[in-house]
């Protein structure tokens, strides 16, 4: 576990699972797969294209691009993607 | 063939943030049809993000962001305004129409006028291991903790400069976690300088003296005059090594420490986002104390180019309520313009709203000048330190690259492909023009990057739609 | 006045730069003035596509001498321009335009480019990210691609090393006539030279009326597109039966997807501005043709201005009246067949034989000075060459 959800005032939506390479993470409604991904402790999402060095989300606001991985079935930034029952990840990126 | 939607206004806004949403109100409270679009899917920028659906805050915990945030959308709402809410806007041609991908689809919106308010993203010089999965920008931890209720790790070293430091700092304290310091790369002396103009604002001090007593107490170490000289780690960040730098940000040398973390949030300063006047050839100029370059404007934020207006920190970084100001003033301009209000308003409204930017104008400058760009530490990047992120592409072969001919930052993309990936330049182009400007002798020489379309890069699928080959246009046959 | 050169080159695409090169190496003092930077107007933003498929009738044999200059670039140029020689494939989809494609892939055959028609099965084989439904295809196996952006760099090291004096953001206002010669008009002064090349693309136009010829050139605004990098989607150089797509994936994995779709712009401004239906238009036929390339993501588009003379074939040769003056440019897929044209040119400027015959301009100057003949022209009398 990296990211960790805090209380303090925050009511969370209800509580959902998806799954990262076929790994079950837990997340709940509200919370984009970037962030819930990192609170799980999965914070590789794909490798860059000329060094397949380890690379995860950094800018958080759709911009960065180290976020783009396959979700179901197509690119999409997680960081903008909100976690959903079910969805399909898939920790890769364009290549 | 025709975009899926088509629709006609008087005026299209580009960024919902506190200037977009400004400037859509006051032309729309004038008598304009406007066209207000935005990526998210509520109103609020960067600063004001909307909670999502599903996280809530409870009401003792919300602050004044939040409040301003509802009292935004709740506006734009009661406005008469066309908000088009998830809209990816890729391309804007003529005089203007405007394609966006949304979720109806591929669309078009056409108007004599365009504001384009698109606001800043973060300027992070690049260190040893900052592509490391565990380092996030200032902003991007702001993010993690206002919208998801999450601080960014078990143990987090917050560094940069700016008051955004001592934001994130304490955040992460309220919500439970550790920071293992704050490393500032300025002094005391810095910030006591700036002091007497961050007091001309003194709801946001007393803000900034909260969090700097909430880090106190919770024995926070906050080092001045440091930097992260480097993140380390295998597959994520393990450790971050901090060092002394001088009063430029350059490295000093000087004894190390070693904080054992998996979480780094670093940024130092923002840039202004001027993609769209850049897309449009609107004259720029390089600006250091409104981050970087910026489209020429008069003091109603009209640009170069006819009809085209820029506003809020996309034209000039000057904080939230500069840019609502000065959103504020474009939508009152492309109301004048487009003949809704006569000058007798016009010069009326503006008097006040121009008396109160210059009474903001003392504390923006003060934090802009803490958040400034710092050519020495571009300089003090190692050789083999990625650059360019997207194409991993090292400080050497940018300097390879500036040996080999390169004069400006497009020849220089051409020779490395540093910023044509993804990010389209937007992480390593400061700092590839800063590394230019050291051999040309100065940022305007180094100029920016042309803007081309997509503004921002957009799935094909999206764009293309359903379609049959008979459906496809294709133009007359080239000559045999 | 500065010192005294054999050559002046005016415009630093590859037709200019490639003529100082040749002259250069033969002893010939060169001075190449560039107002930007090398290679960064054509030269270095069309799709690098090097096919005999999208190639003129006319222009098959200097394509095909060119396409294996190319492949060898490493031994003239010296330097890498990413030159990947691969099949190539013109795809027919409809009925219409298998008979288009029989009827130009016929004709580029008999000019001499190895083109063989295949059934669409066949061309699955050949490109297995071709989509099913294709009905007929030209497959050639002299094709392929270099990476227009890298030119800049390889033929700046190329000509810095022939010794050539590299005038870049150097603009030229003007040229004189001399008694000896010319004399190149920029900011810094007048520079004096026994021999002129005008090589300025689109701007061609404007070079050869500072010397009072009227020679019209189109401008061309050729969009194009680039993904981001995927995954293989394709191996081969895809086009279609109208010659209006080009299609191939680098290396690294970007795919540019091009064929002449029109965006606006013009010589003063450049390629302005985006036509976004012509772009859409550009990449649903790119992804009819390899569906894979729907998953990926459009990185950049951009429009190239390209010149066009009136009958669509190159400027090339002597200028008629003005001893010691040429021209060099428009030669329509200009990147492929250059580099032999403009080889062909500093042959003849160096008083060599050429073995292929140029393409003297005195056909398009008003009124025409004299007739192209007709075995240069080679154009099928039913077709009119037009864009849109």
């Amino acid at each position: 576990m990296n990211a960790m959800r805090f209380d303090n005032g925050f009511r969370r939506g209800e509580t959902l699972s998806f799954s990262a390479d076929g790994v079950t993470v837990r997340a709940h409604r509200g919370e984009t797969v970037a962030a819930a991904l990192m609170a799980a402790g999965m914070l590789g999402l794909r490798r860059s294209p000329r060094d397949g060095a380890a690379r995860g989300a950094f800018c958080f606001m759709g911009v960065c691009q180290e976020c783009a991985v396959h979700i179901e079935g197509a690119l999409k930034r997680a960081c903008q993607v909100p976690a959903s029952q079910g969805l399909v990840v898939e920790l890769r990126g364009a290549v | 063939m025709a975009a899926a939607a088509h629709q006609s206004a008087d005026l299209i806004v580009i960024g919902a943030g506190p200037a977009g949403a400004a400037a859509a109100l006051a032309a729309s409270h004038a008598g304009m049809e406007v066209v207000l679009l935005d990526e998210a899917a509520a109103p609020g920028g960067q600063v004001y993000r909307a909670r999502p659906a599903g996280l809530s805050l409870a009401p003792e915990a919300s602050g004044p962001d939040d409040r301003a945030g509802d009292a935004l959308r709740a506006a734009v709402a009661a406005s008469s305004v066309t908000w088009r809410a998830s809209a990816l806007v890729w391309s804007i041609s003529g005089a203007f129409r405007v394609d966006a991908v949304t979720p109806s689809g591929h669309e078009s919106f056409t108007a004599p006028r365009l504001i384009a308010a698109t606001g800043a993203h973060e300027r992070v010089v690049p260190f040893p291991g900052w592509t490391l999965p565990g380092v996030i920008g200032l902003a991007a931890a702001t993010i993690l903790l206002k919208s998801q209720g999450m601080v960014p790790g078990r143990r987090t070293v917050v560094a940069g400069c700016g008051p955004l430091l001592a934001a994130v700092a304490a955040k992460i304290v309220a919500g439970g976690g550790t920071v293992a310091a704050v490393v500032d790369l300025a002094g005391p002396s810095d910030w006591l300088r700036a002091l007497p103009k961050l007091a001309s604002r003194p709801d946001l001090l007393k803000q900034g003296v909260g969090w700097a007593l909430k880090l106190r107490q919770a024995r926070v170490p906050v080092l001045f005059r440091q930097t992260a000289l480097r993140a380390e780690g295998g597959e994520a960040l393990e450790r971050v090594v901090i060092g002394s730098v001088d009063a430029v940000g350059c490295p000093t040398g000087g004894a190390e420490r070693v904080f054992e973390v998996d979480a780094l949030a670093v940024g130092h300063g923002l840039v202004p986002g001027s993609e769209i006047p850049r897309l449009l050839r609107a004259a720029h100029r390089f600006d250091a104390a409104a981050g970087g370059w910026v489209p020429e404007r008069d003091g109603f934020g009209r640009c170069s180019v006819a009809g085209l207006y820029a506003a809020g920190d996309g034209a000039g970084i000057a904080g939230a309520e500069p840019a609502r100001l000065s959103g504020y003033l474009a939508g009152l301009a492309a109301a004048h313009d487009s003949r809704f209000v006569d000058a007798a308003t016009v010069q009326r409204e503006a008097a006040t709203i121009q008396a109160e930017q210059a009474r903001l104008r003392g504390f923006a400058g003060a934090v802009g000048r803490l958040m400034r760009a710092r050519p020495a530490m571009v300089g003090a990047i190692a050789p083999d330190t990625v650059v360019c992120r997207c194409e991993d592409i090292r400080r050497a072969e940018i300097e390879a690259a500036i040996a080999a001919g390169a004069r400006e930052v497009n020849q220089l993309k051409h020779f490395t492909r540093c910023g044509m990936g993804p990010c389209q330049g937007r992480f390593c182009g400061e700092t590839a023009a800063e590394l230019l400007a050291r051999h040309v002798g100065s940022r305007e020489a180094a100029g920016y990057w042309t803007g081309r379309p997509p503004l921002r890069p957009v799935p094909l699928a999206d764009l293309l739609g359903t379609f049959d080959y008979s459906d496809i246009p294709v133009p007359e046959a080239a000559p045999l | 006045m500065t010192a005294a050169y054999d050559l002046a080159v005016v415009g630093g695409g590859i037709h200019g730069a490639t003529v100082a090169l040749f002259c250069a190496r033969a002893g010939m003092k060169t001075v190449l003035f560039e107002r930007g930077s090398l290679c960064r107007e054509a030269s270095g933003v069309n799709a690098g596509t090097l096919t005999m498929q999208m190639t003129r009738v006319a222009l098959i044999p200097y394509a095909l001498k060119a396409h294996a200059m190319w492949a060898a670039a490493r031994d003239w140029l010296g330097h890498d321009v990413g030159v990947v020689v691969c099949d190539g494939l013109s795809l027919a989809f409809t009925q219409r335009e298998a008979e288009l494609l029989s009827f130009r892939a016929g004709k580029r055959r008999e000019a001499g480019a190895p083109i063989e028609l295949i059934s669409g099965v066949a061309a699955r084989e050949v490109e297995p990210g071709v989509a099913e439904g294709v009905l007929l295809a030209g497959h050639c196996k002299v094709d392929g691609y270099a990476n227009a952006y890298l030119t800049g760099l390889a033929y700046r090291r190329a000509l810095i090393e022939a010794g050539v004096d590299l005038r870049e953001q150097t603009p030229v206002s003007g040229v004189a006539r001399e008694a000896s010669g010319f004399s190149v008009l920029t900011q810094s002064g007048a520079v004096a030279t026994r021999r002129l090349v005008l090589a300025g693309g689109v701007w061609l136009e404007e070079m050869t009326a500072w010397l009072g010829i009227d020679l019209a050139i189109k401008v061309l605004i050729n969009q194009l597109a680039v993904t981001e990098r995927v995954a293989p989607v394709m191996r081969t150089v895809v086009g279609i039966a109208s010659g209006l797509l080009s299609l191939k994936q680098y290396p690294h994995g970007t795919v540019v997807i091009g064929g002449g779709w029109q965006g606006k712009g013009d010589r003063a401004r450049g390629g302005a501005e985006l036509v976004p239906e012509s772009l859409i238009g550009n990449m649903r036929l790119a992804c009819h043709a390899i569906p894979a390339l729907k998953q990926a993501r459009l990185a950049r588009a951009w429009a190239g201005l390209e010149a066009e003379t009136r009958d669509a074939l190159p400027a090339a040769g002597p200028i008629p009246g003005i001893p010691d003056a040429y021209v060099c440019g428009s030669v329509h897929s200009g990147y492929t067949s250059g580099p032999y044209i403009a080889r062909l040119l500093a042959q003849r400027i160096l008083g060599q034989e050429s073995v292929d015959p140029l393409f003297p301009i005195d056909r398009l100057l008003t009124p025409p000075v004299a007739p192209l003949l007709p075995s240069a022209a080679g154009r099928a009398a039913d077709e009119q060459p037009h864009h849109v």
